[in-house]
């Protein structure tokens, strides 16, 4: 996809039209609303990473709106993961839903595949992880920002010149892993030093004494255009935003979630 | 090619057949060069004006006595020309509001006759809605066509006490409003940008202030208001779906006035007056809001910091050269502004000029020529964390433009003309230091040459039955520099399209050009004396398309012409009516029933990204619609208590490729049921109150079906593009005018309204999420823009 402008602005046109509307009082409320129900859907997440550990596949379905948010686990499917270089291995289930494997190594550059069988129906995922890119610093910037007053944690690294490059950062606080996670891509700043905010700032108060581990990871094309639009999809609000729709996934037969073959550096400070 | 060469040749055969039929002679007078068969026919021609200001009289009837199917109605300059046998008639004028006047003409030879009206003294001036003859909805052949006159629109009560046009329509049948908050309306059916929205002939390419709370239309400034909504006449094209065509007022040529406005939110000024005594006038108005000045007594500091206003002028000024001859300079200039601090602006608006020349060739040509300068742009300044420029975007017109109207006879009416527009759109223009993101952003220019002609003419073969037809050739010419690039559609709905040519042109070329003919066709058949039954087809296309992927609208949306890829959008519409009036014109009752296919319309694929896409043709989808319905109207226009009562049935469709499984889909704006109820009671002769009662089906929306976890997060699953509907909108408005003094030298009034009566809190969002409180459930949440909300304005007249 080529070249796009900071999304990043565009929630600050949809803040400043919220000012507009807050000061014309404007109110929220819970509603009750009727939705549909639908047919419990696939949903697979797989990652294969360069960083010593086992590979992780997790099966689970949807279920409808009014339930609880009990995802219920995809029990005895066959999950296979194979790369290019002639390895493969079938994952093992445990916990259930869950489907690992220490019988293959992730090494950049390769392509790796996966399958899954469950349930009568099979999916297949293809990813090729890229070389990593190593985090140069993190720093805490004060001030600027919309408002004047923005707080945050800065990872800076350099991206290398020539290649398209396609990133995720994830962050651990006290080995607790976040939800909030950010994505971007070397579009209009290849070969520059780009810097990613650590996600979930915002919500997550970072204490003194803290430890915060950040990961960056290098993720294929594929990979983030998932990340892409589902970050746009959970983070847009009814201003501004467009009709939502489901992420599209790198994995076939209509499954929802992704496959991310990724090459990954951490870097843990303690907050000070 | 020789489609184009047909067709003109058929207009310039068409053209100078009508001009040669009369011809002006060294002394300015004309001698009649008839085709044989019609012997010793005269005609009575001239101007119809308010005799208080010499404002011109749009809509106003010139009947014959003696010949009691013949007439003529003014044009939009107040122009009219009737042609009749030698004889001596009693030849008058009306304009409801006006005394009408009569005067006896002994017609032997071609007579210029002007009238000049009284305006009616009764104590109680009754509230008449339209400017037409009473049973007028019977004999124009136009159908899906309003009138609005300025008493009427600022009568109705309206959010913020602001007298607003574009609130006042939407409570018409088929025409819908977008929502709260929302910029632009709805009709028949169509989107927001298939409105022609017109300002003195000038195109307003964003007609709401404040992301449509308030129109770019000062009411102080508006003389008429008509909306087609139904075939468009031939003189009309660009847009599918509609035409409001809005006028302002000319300024009075006799005295001068100050008056003006002062309201909770927003006050206004209009300065009129003459220019030379009953040669030329002048008429100028503002308005500014200040809403944010509310905002400096927040205790959040960065809502003190921020800035939330508009402001908007209107002037005009005309002058008569002769007779014959009369120029008009008008213009608008308006601009809205939102920021915070330094750190964040956004500021946008609408720039117009009209220069016109009204000439009488003879008694029977009258021509209007137009200049016409039209610009919309946006402007965003950033200046934090490091990241520093400025984007400015717009879309420009200068437009040159023909009208002729020739009055051949009392049987045909034939108006023929040409239309030129030359667009240049920037979709961003920055000024950013070359090393940042933002200034390595590099989005071109686009350039189109949009033509058209047109003749119709308007025939009454027999006193019952008349026919309004014509013909619009027009073409639309994309022109280089630039770069330009094919797409073919992506595999899947969620990928853009594949590239697949990319050419790049540095002069001016013509890249391609796309031709259309738009028929159009409309007939009147009058039934009897109290009712009517009408029919008409009309074909348009538009080659300007508004992206908008939100579910709210934006001013930041983006124009873009018909490329290689996005090809003109084209309508057919037919349409059929019975109206019928009761008790002597009092009530008028119309249904109307319709039916539109729509070609080339345009969708996006999910999650697509439109701001500032340098490949933004990528994200396009096209598929076809289809939109049908059938609107009641009922209205009583004549007494103390007046009013109507609007009921639409409608639907309106899409079907895309790779959207919902190729099958039909509702559009966004589809509202099954759509009811306003307005009525309007004067109490006495100083207070008149006012009410008006909406209803609509909720537009369709793309709600969940289920969720999942990716990550840790709960995402939403969706199975189908607008599969839902937001809850049904609707709310009651009451309104009070009391006219504290009314003399010759001064008047004052106090206008109260109350929006929102019984506080209904109408859905201007649906957000799903996590319920905050048990992250094990999720629920929805609903934003509402307006509860009840009451203001006064204090009005005073010089």
């Amino acid at each position: 996809m080529k070249r796009i402008f900071p999304i990043k602005y565009f929630p600050l046109i949809t803040l400043a039209v919220f000012i507009v509307l807050l000061v014309l009082s404007s109110c929220t409320k819970v509603i009750n609303i009727d939705l549909n129900s639908s047919s419990p859907q696939m949903v697979i997440e797989g990652n294969v990473s360069d960083q010593p550990g086992p590979i992780v596949v997790t099966l689970s379905q949807t279920v409808n709106f009014n339930q609880t948010n009990n995802f219920p686990p995809v029990t005895g499917a066959v999950v296979r993961i194979s790369d290019n270089a002639g390895n493969a291995a079938t994952l093992a289930e445990s916990p259930s839903g869950t489907y690992s494997t220490t019988a293959l190594q992730g090494v950049p550059g390769r392509t790796y595949t996966l399958t899954v069988t469950a349930n009568g129906k099979s999916y297949t995922a293809a990813s090729t992880m890229p070389k990593p890119v190593n985090i140069d610093t993190i720093v805490f910037t004060q001030g600027g920002g919309f408002g004047g007053r923005d707080k945050r944690w800065e990872v800076k690294f350099l991206d290398p010149a020539g290649v398209a490059n396609y990133y995720a950062l994830f962050v651990e606080i006290n080995n607790v892993i976040q939800p909030d996670f950010s994505s971007s891509d070397d579009n209009l700043r290849d070969g520059d030093t780009i810097s990613m905010r650590v996600p979930g700032g915002d919500k997550t108060v970072l204490n003194p004494g803290d430890s915060v581990t950040v990961t960056l990871e290098s993720i294929d094309k594929y990979v983030r255009e998932y990340y892409r639009l589902l970050l746009q999809l959970n983070n847009s609000s009814g201003f501004e935003s467009a009709p939502p729709a489901n992420p599209v996934s790198n994995i076939s037969n209509n499954a929802l979630g992704y496959f991310s073959a990724h090459s990954d550096r951490k870097k843990t400070f303690v907050v000070p | 090619m020789r489609k184009i060469i047909i067709l003109f040749c058929l207009f310039i055969f068409s053209a100078s057949y009508a001009v040669n039929l009369v011809k002006t002679d060294k002394a300015g007078g004309a001698t009649l060069n008839l085709p044989t068969g019609e012997v010793g026919n005269f005609t009575i021609s001239g101007y119809v004006k308010a005799a208080n200001n010499g404002e011109a009289m749009i809509g106003a009837t010139v009947s014959i006595k003696e010949l009691a199917t013949t007439g003529s109605v003014t044009n939009a300059y107040g122009f009219y020309s009737i042609t009749i046998p030698q004889g001596t008639y009693t030849v008058t004028a009306q304009f409801i509001g006006y005394e009408s006047k009569s005067v006896s003409i002994d017609l032997k030879q071609n007579t210029r006759q002007d009238f000049n009206l009284e305006e009616t003294t009764n104590n109680l001036k009754e509230l008449l809605i339209t400017g037409e003859k009473k049973d007028d909805n019977l004999t124009t052949i136009q159908m899906g066509t309003d009138k609005m006159t300025i008493d009427e629109i600022n009568s109705l009560p309206v959010l913020m006490g602001e007298r607003d046009v574009l609130k006042s329509i939407q409570l018409l049948p088929g025409i819908k409003s977008s929502g709260d908050g929302n910029t632009g309306f709805y009709v028949r059916g169509g989107g927001a940008d298939e409105n022609l929205i017109l300002l003195d002939e000038a195109t307003v390419y964003n007609p709401s202030h404040l992301l449509g709370f308030f129109s770019v239309f000062n009411s102080d400034a508006i003389k008429d208001v008509t909306v087609y909504k139904g075939e468009q006449p031939a003189e009309y094209g660009g847009r599918l779906s509609s035409v409001l065509d809005v006028k302002m007022n000319d300024g009075d040529d006799q005295n001068y006035h100050v008056s003006g406005g002062i309201g909770l939110i927003s006050s206004r000024l209009n300065f009129d007056g003459p220019i030379v005594k009953h040669k030329g006038s002048f008429n100028i108005s503002a308005r500014r809001t200040y809403a944010d000045l509310f905002l400096k007594l927040s205790s959040d500091t960065n809502l003190r910091k921020a800035r939330l206003y508009f402001y908007d002028l209107n002037a005009k000024a005309n002058y008569e050269l002769g007779p014959n001859d009369k120029i008009f300079l008008s213009g608008y200039f308006g601009r809205d502004v939102l920021g915070l601090g330094n750190t964040f602006g956004i500021n946008w608006g609408n720039a117009t000029g009209t220069l016109r020349w009204n000439h009488l060739f003879n008694e029977k040509l009258f021509s209007n020529t137009a200049l016409i300068f039209s610009n919309y742009s946006y402007k965003i300044n950033l200046d934090f964390s490091g990241e520093q420029g400025n984007i400015i975007s717009r879309i420009q017109d200068y437009n040159l433009k023909e009208d002729f109207q020739y009055y051949a006879s009392t049987k045909h009416e034939i108006k023929f003309g040409f239309n030129s527009i030359y667009h240049t759109i920037i979709p961003g223009d920055i000024t950013a230091a070359s090393n940042t993101p933002i200034g390595k952003l590099g989005l071109p220019d686009k350039y189109a040459w949009e033509n058209a002609v047109y003749i119709s003419d308007e025939y009454k073969p027999l006193d019952k039955l008349s026919f309004d037809y014509g013909l619009r050739f027009s073409s639309f010419s994309i022109l280089g520099p630039g770069s330009f690039v094919t797409y073919a559609p992506g595999n899947v709905i969620g990928t853009s399209d594949v590239e697949t040519d990319s050419v790049h042109y540095s002069k001016t070329t013509f890249i391609k050009t796309y031709y259309s003919i738009e028929p159009r066709f409309a007939v009147n058949y009058k039934l009897n004396k109290e009712s009517s039954l009408k029919a008409s087809y009309g074909r348009n296309t538009q080659n300007l398309h508004l992206l908008s992927n939100s579910t709210t609208s934006s001013p930041t949306d983006l124009w873009i012409p018909s490329s290689l890829n996005v090809k003109p959008e084209i309508s057919n519409q037919v349409s059929l009516g019975y109206f019928r009036n009761f008790k002597d014109n009092t009530y008028e009752f119309s249904t109307e029933v319709y039916y539109k296919t729509l070609q080339h319309q345009i969708d996006y694929i999910n999650g697509a990204e439109l701001n500032f896409n340098q490949s933004i043709e990528s994200q396009l989808l096209y598929g076809i619609g289809r939109a049908y319905g059938i609107e009641l109207y009922l209205k009583k226009k004549y007494g103390r208590f007046t009013g109507w009562i609007g009921y639409t049935l409608s639907r309106s469709e899409r079907q895309f490729n790779l959207i919902n499984n190729d099958s039909w889909y509702p559009a966004k704006q589809d509202e099954t049921h759509d009811i306003s109820i307005v009525g309007i009671y004067q109490l006495s002769k100083k207070w008149t109150v006012s009410f008006d009662w909406v209803y609509n089906t909720g537009n369709a929306v793309t709600f969940p079906s289920g969720k999942y976890d990716v990550n840790g997060q709960v995402v939403f699953y969706y199975t189908q593009r607008n599969g839902y509907r937001m809850p049904p909108y609707h709310r009651l408005d009451l309104g009070a005018t009391w006219i504290r003094k009314k003399t010759a030298k001064y008047e004052s009034s106090w206008t109260f309204s109350v929006y929102n009566v019984y506080d209904h809190w109408n859905a201007y969002s649906i957000d799903f999420q996590t319920d905050p409180n048990n992250p094990q459930i999720t629920q929805a949440v609903q934003t509402t823009l307006f509860g009840i909300v009451p203001a006064v304005t204090y009005n005073f007249k010089f």
